[in-house]
Formats: structure tokens, C-alpha cells, sequence
């Protein structure tokens, strides 16, 4: 086999790194182990193809995960995007907080709670809602880059990952609760 | 800076300013709210732990080695190709 060129070995420092990363978005967005690996095989030939379109000294991880989100949405996300959920416009700031501040003020119920689970309730998000989560929470791009990833303000990021976060306390809460992880709050007072 | 910000406001931003994506002045309004506000101050160890729970999740999982392997060998050949 050659020796990579000049061009390749630079992409390969650059975007190899980010393999990991951009499976692990590529589960979330696809829900399903074997398309994720097709999505992140397909975004790894179009980025190298591109390669000469990345500015050197940009987050690259982010440029990477921009590909592969645009990939998503042309090639294989199959239906139009679920209407986002609106109620959440009418949960307060404090909502899980204020549900949980007496028996578990630090929250450490979210370390309980079992890998699976946790992403079981990621995936179960708005789609909307999932991808800012992901790409900002779990792959820590700024809101910036997200902003720009999606073509959407950063006002927008910022308000879908808000509701992103409540949605996600309020459900892992929820089955914290159910699972008894935390005790049901009592009814009498005092 | 201007008015001091309540509980309210303190709580709707507190995630934005654990993530430090706040502009320098409403990050100081935020910061000088928690320095008089014990209540806030448990609520955003309460939204710290949540986010680095989701960060921590996130890094245990990886991309399995035989797409890496694949990935690394169809990218030989691409640029091979040139």
C-alpha cells in the first residue's frame, strides 16, 4: 500500500481523531447501530473529498460533524422532522429542581441511572431537540458552532437546548422515580 | 450592570452560564446573584452534575474498531486514487 500524501496524512491527523465522536452522533441521529456506521463511512469520503474546504485552524470536529449532520438530513433521515413538542413553552425554570430540592439537591440520581437509560431518553427527544443536545451537551461544540452547523440563529440553539435539557431531567427523573432510585415524595407536611 | 436579577432570571440562565455562553455582562449579573443566593447556588450544582453526567455518557462510547479499520482502508484507497 503507498504512503498516504501531504494532503491525506494531514486529513488523517485532523479527522481520524474524531471517529469516535462522530459515532457516537451518528447512533443518536440514526437510532440504529448499522446505518450509524454507513452515515460515519459516508461523511468520512465526502469530508476528505472536501478536504481543501477546511480552514485549518477551525474545529475541525465541528466541520466534521456538520458534514455528518447534513448527510443525515439528505440521505437518510426518511421523514419530515416530528412537530416539536410546545408544552414545554409552559415549564418553569426550576421545575425538576424545585420536584427534587429537599430529597436530592445535588442531583445525584443522574449518575444512578444506568447508560442505557440515559440514552434511551436522548433518543427519546424531539428530534429538534436531540440533535442540539447531543452536539452541544455530549460532543461539546459551542452554540456557535452549532448555530452554524444547523443554519439556525444561535438564539434558536440556545432556547431548543434549554427545553432539550428540561425535557430530559423531567424524563430521567421521572423513571428514577418509577425505578425508586428516588423515593416518591411524601404527602404529609411537615 | 443593571438591575440586580432575581431567582427567576438567575435560574433560566444557568445552564447557558455553566457552559460559559454567556455575554460578559449577563454572566456578571449571574455571578452576582449567586454570590447572595444560597438556593441558586444548590440549583446550579443541581445543572452541573446534569451536565456532566451527559458528558460523561457521552465518552463511553466509541466507534467500534472494524469501521474504523474499514473507514482507514477505503480512505487508503481514495487517495490513492489522488
Amino acid at each position: 500500500m503507498a504512503e498516504p500524501s501531504t494532503a491525506g496524512r494531514a486529513f488523517d491527523a485532523e479527522a481520524l481523531p474524531h471517529l469516535d465522536a462522530l459515532y457516537r452522533t451518528a447512533l443518536r441521529l440514526t437510532g440504529d447501530p448499522a446505518q450509524a456506521e454507513d452515515l460515519v463511512q459516508d461523511t468520512m469520503l465526502k469530508a476528505y473529498r472536501s478536504w481543501r474546504q477546511y480552514r485549518p485552524g477551525t474545529n475541525a470536529k465541528g466541520w466534521l460533524l456538520t458534514i455528518l449532520r447534513n448527510t443525515f438530513i439528505n440521505d437518510y433521515r426518511r421523514r419530515k422532522l416530528e412537530p416539536v413538542a410546545t408544552d414545554l413553552e409552559l415549564v418553569e425554570p426550576h421545575a425538576i429542581y424545585r420536584a427534587i430540592e429537599d430529597v436530592d439537591p445535588e442531583g445525584a440520581f443522574f449518575a444512578k441511572i444506568v447508560d442505557e437509560k440515559v440514552l434511551e431518553a436522548v433518543d427519546a427527544l424531539p428530534p429538534d431537540f436531540r440533535e442540539v443536545l447531543v452536539l452541544s451537551d455530549m460532543e461539546g461544540l459551542s452554540y456557535g458552532e452549532i448555530a452554524e452547523a444547523l443554519e439556525i440563529p444561535v438564539g434558536t440553539v440556545k432556547s431548543r437546548l434549554f427545553r432539550a435539557r428540561r425535557q430530559l431531567q423531567a424524563s430521567l427523573y421521572a423513571y428514577a422515580v418509577e425505578t425508586g432510585i428516588i423515593p416518591a415524595r411524601e404527602s404529609h407536611n411537615g | 450592570m443593571g438591575e440586580p436579577i432575581d431567582c427567576r432570571e438567575a435560574a433560566a440562565r444557568l445552564q447557558d452560564y455553566l457552559k460559559q455562553e454567556l455575554t460578559p455582562e449577563l454572566e456578571a449579573e449571574v455571578r452576582a446573584h449567586l454570590e447572595r443566593c444560597r438556593p441558586c447556588v444548590g440549583h446550579a450544582r443541581f445543572e452541573a452534575n446534569f451536565l456532566l453526567m451527559l458528558e460523561t455518557r457521552a465518552r463511553r462510547c466509541g466507534c467500534p474498531g472494524t469501521l474504523r479499520a474499514r473507514i482507514t482502508s477505503i480512505l487508503r484507497t481514495e487517495m490513492e486514487r489522488g
